[in-house]
């Protein structure tokens, strides 16, 4: 038995962590101002994961339904939101007047998905809900192939690459979105501030339909319990139709919002990117919970600037350390508790 | 269920038969499967011989060319060892990948003599059975923690250890210089066969691979290709036999009544915990072997194309395209996706070229809303397989949610091999 190759492995592994680097980052003061620096940017980055997420557990509260095409949705938001931003703002338009029109933007997209998933719903997943939650699954997942491979023979015969990101509607971010901003001492990242008012604004919106409409009254009596609802004599169906039209196009706006972060930005990819971590988020929040997905945006997004940080300053030379830390939140949060942060106990199971 | 236990249906126009014991009804039960690995092996053959007719640009058009066929086989190994864990227990394994790309790596791995204590040089079929093994006891440390979990948790928490594995292969800077392109072998051509006996074993790989010219004095070349088809042929059809020999012993027994009632089968008496356990280690065994295979053919080996999340839903789509829970199924179902994919691709004259050569050119020039009819075949139909697959299969999951071979069985009201024969015997009697 040779010991050679096993020498050469734990050699690989020793020089991932650096200390020096850490002592090298200095003394207290700009250790503090660094600590504020990396939980803002946790949080711009948890509004973000908060956006993407929240409309996968909106549908899945209620309707117990785990929406495989949620990341081809938010893909698709992402392109359309580029495609208005491109065709209306032109070199001369305004700081003002490109927030705007993103903001249009965020509606059309928003109006156009909602209706396309209520559509979705009735036509393909109402026939299918007597089945078990895999064909639910696998039908969405089906749906998610054929948005990702029609939009990569739109892109195609417009002349886009499908992949890497489209370029034209990343350059439309104003400029006064690319500097920083001193706030209380550290220079933070404007579009990280921006992204924080988006993901705030979802948020209180969906807080308010949740809260103050008929529907989320709804969406909360039935993510407890399904069938009483029922019993009450209140028309699921058609709760399930709107409920799954606002989740798909809560997935499109978290696309729009991608559109200008250049770590994200529109490209095909978003598709199996997007709902891999909206899962993550999701499942250490409790499927199905509001407060918990709020919650556990926040965690992974911190966790997420933390370990970037780690890396860029050398202290861990691991170039994975972000994504692997993510889904190992996952799997420690199934083991130690499955139903997540504020996950109700039952939901999910058989 | 088993024949013998069966209550005899009398509404049933083709009573089973009752005949027991002996060589013959052995070999009448085993028909439809010799049936099925004698078309497997004349396939590449007759693909051949209809090349020189003048069928020839529709054969090229229409049919699997013989390396898309490898990758049924390899696929349709994967795809079974899915339908292992996730069909017969019910539990969808979401990070199946995870086990693929063991089962890859470590061959790739073991033939640079990267593995500590595996000397460079090994021969493949023991690399390859060591890496299924340690694909097996990655599955029970996956699984020891995953079953404590049931429907979307254990998809999730499994897919969550196949992410983790994969981005950490993407990142690990031991695999080679240049991690996220993978690995690749660098040395000899890995062969199949019996270790150490060089007459016995077959070198396999699309350019490394042995030839044969003028097998067994009958005029009959094999290529490179066609050898290491029949050379991975051999371990699918070893693996399938001893995965159909599980499912059909009191064994696999537990593992459907977990499927239909697990609460039951507990009261019972039995310890589902450990069963489950079980299975998920042989299905990871045979992953691996998959993603042996796989290796040994294409000498190299990327984490998007072993660990990550799409491999599994590969997986996922033939088995439900095959039939969930037939075992058989998923290689009829990558049977059909790499017959679809090769019919929309060009790389072995798909329907494309044939289009772009048969077509008048003013037919390919016509405008079609602003396009012409050659860009939109250019992009609608070459290499768009996965959306074609896409709209297949969520019709799949809608009409047909038992798949091919599942509606296949309901219709002849048993297994194809215990069946068939007795439909058949009316109109040969």
């Amino acid at each position: 038995m040779s010991l050679g190759p096993l020498a050469a492995v734990v050699s690989q592994i020793a020089p991932l962590v650096d200390p020096s680097a850490l002592l090298a980052t200095g003394g207290t003061v700009d250790g503090l101002q660094t600590a504020a620096r990396v939980l803002a940017e946790g949080i711009g980055k948890g509004a973000v994961y908060f956006t993407i997420a929240v409309g996968l557990t909106l549908v899945f509260g209620l309707m117990g339904v785990l929406n495989f095409a949620h990341g081809a949705i938010a893909m698709v938001g992402a392109y359309l939101g580029g495609l208005v931003l491109v065709l209306v703002v032109g070199a001369n338009t305004g700081t003002l007047a490109t927030i705007l029109v993103f903001f249009v933007a965020l509606a059309l997209v928003f109006a156009v998905t909602t209706a396309a998933g209520s559509a979705m719903e009735v036509a393909l997943i109402r026939p299918i809900y007597d089945r078990t939650p895999t064909y639910q699954i696998l039908l969405t997942f089906g749906v998610s192939l054929i948005i990702e491979e029609f939009a990569r023979i739109v892109l195609t015969l417009r002349g886009i690459q499908p992949n890497p990101q489209w370029q034209a509607p990343m350059a439309t971010a104003p400029d006064v979105l690319l500097g920083r901003t001193e706030l209380l001492g550290i220079g933070v990242r404007r579009l990280y501030l921006f992204e924080i008012a988006i993901g705030a604004l979802v948020a209180v919106a969906v807080w308010a339909f949740l809260t103050k409409t008929l529907y989320g009254l709804y969406i909360r009596a039935g993510s407890e319990d399904t069938e009483m609802v029922q019993a009450l004599g209140i028309d699921v169906r058609q709760a399930f139709t709107v409920v799954f039209g606002v989740g798909t196009g809560l997935a499109a706006v978290g696309g729009v919002l991608l559109m200008w972060d250049p770590i994200w930005g529109p490209s095909v990819l978003l598709s199996v990117d997007v709902l891999l971590y909206a899962f993550v988020v999701v499942i250490i929040g409790g499927l199905g919970s509001f407060t918990g997905t709020l919650v556990a945006a926040g965690i992974v997004g911190i966790a997420d600037s933390v370990t970037t940080w780690l890396f860029t300053t050398g202290i861990v030379t691991f170039p994975g350390l972000s994504e692997v830390t993510i889904f190992l939140l996952l799997v420690v949060m199934l083991i130690i508790r499955p139903q997540g942060l504020y996950g109700v106990e039952e939901v999910g199971g058989h | 269920m088993d024949e013998t236990d069966a209550p005899v249906d009398e509404s049933d126009p083709i009573p089973p038969s009752t005949a027991t014991g002996g060589l013959r009804e052995y070999l009448r039960d085993h028909a439809v499967h010799a049936a099925v690995i004698f078309g497997f092996l004349l396939y590449p053959l007759a693909y051949e011989a209809l090349l020189a007719t003048p069928a020839a640009p529709f054969a090229e058009a229409f049919l699997p060319a013989v390396t898309f066929m490898i990758v049924v086989l390899y696929m349709g190994l994967f795809a079974m060892s899915f339908d292992f864990v996730s069909g017969y227990t019910g539990y969808l394994s979401f990070g199946h990948a995870a086990f693929f790309g063991t089962g890859a790596y470590f061959v790739v791995l073991a033939a640079n003599g990267q593995v500590p204590g595996v000397p460079g040089g090994t021969p493949f079929m023991i690399t390859l059975l060591l890496g299924a093994v340690v694909a097996g006891l990655l599955a029970l440390v996956i699984g020891s923690v995953s079953f404590r979990l049931t429907g979307v948790y254990f998809a999730m928490i499994t897919l969550g250890f196949a992410q983790v594995i994969y981005e950490l292969i993407r990142s690990w800077g031991y695999v080679s210089t240049n991690p996220t392109e993978g690995a690749t072998v660098s040395g000899d051509a890995l062969a199949i066969g019996v270790p150490y006996v060089d007459a016995l074993s077959l070198d396999v790989g699309r350019l490394t691979g042995e030839s044969v010219e003028n097998l067994l004095g009958l005029g009959v070349d094999l290529s490179a290709t066609v050898v290491s088809y029949y050379a991975l042929g051999i371990v699918v059809v070893v693996c399938y036999f001893a995965m159909q020999r599980i499912i059909h012993s009191p064994f696999g027994r537990v593992m459907i009544a977990i499927r239909e009632n697990e609460e039951r089968a507990r009261a019972v008496g039995y310890p589902t915990y450990r069963f489950k356990l079980a299975a998920f280690a042989v299905s990871g065994f045979f992953g691996a072997i998959a993603g042996g295979i796989f290796a040994a053919y294409s000498r190299s080996v990327a984490p998007d194309g072993t660990f990550y999340f799409l491999v599994t839903a590969d997986a996922l789509i033939t088995t439900i395209i095959g039939g969930f829970g037939t075992l058989a199924g998923p290689i009829y179902g990558t049977l059909f996706t790499q017959g679809l994919e090769d019919v929309l691709s060009t790389e072995s004259g798909g329907v494309a070229t044939l289009l772009r050569e048969r077509l008048p050119e003013s037919v390919l020039q016509a405008d079609l809303f602003g396009i012409s009819l050659e860009l939109f075949v250019n992009t609608a139909v070459d290499g768009r397989a996965p959306l074609y697959l896409g709209i297949v299969f969520v019709l799949f999951v809608l009409f047909v949610p038992n798949g091919i071979l599942g509606t296949l069985r309901d219709r002849l009201g048993g297994t194809v091999g215990k069946r068939l024969p007795d439909h058949l015997r009316r109109y040969f009697r």
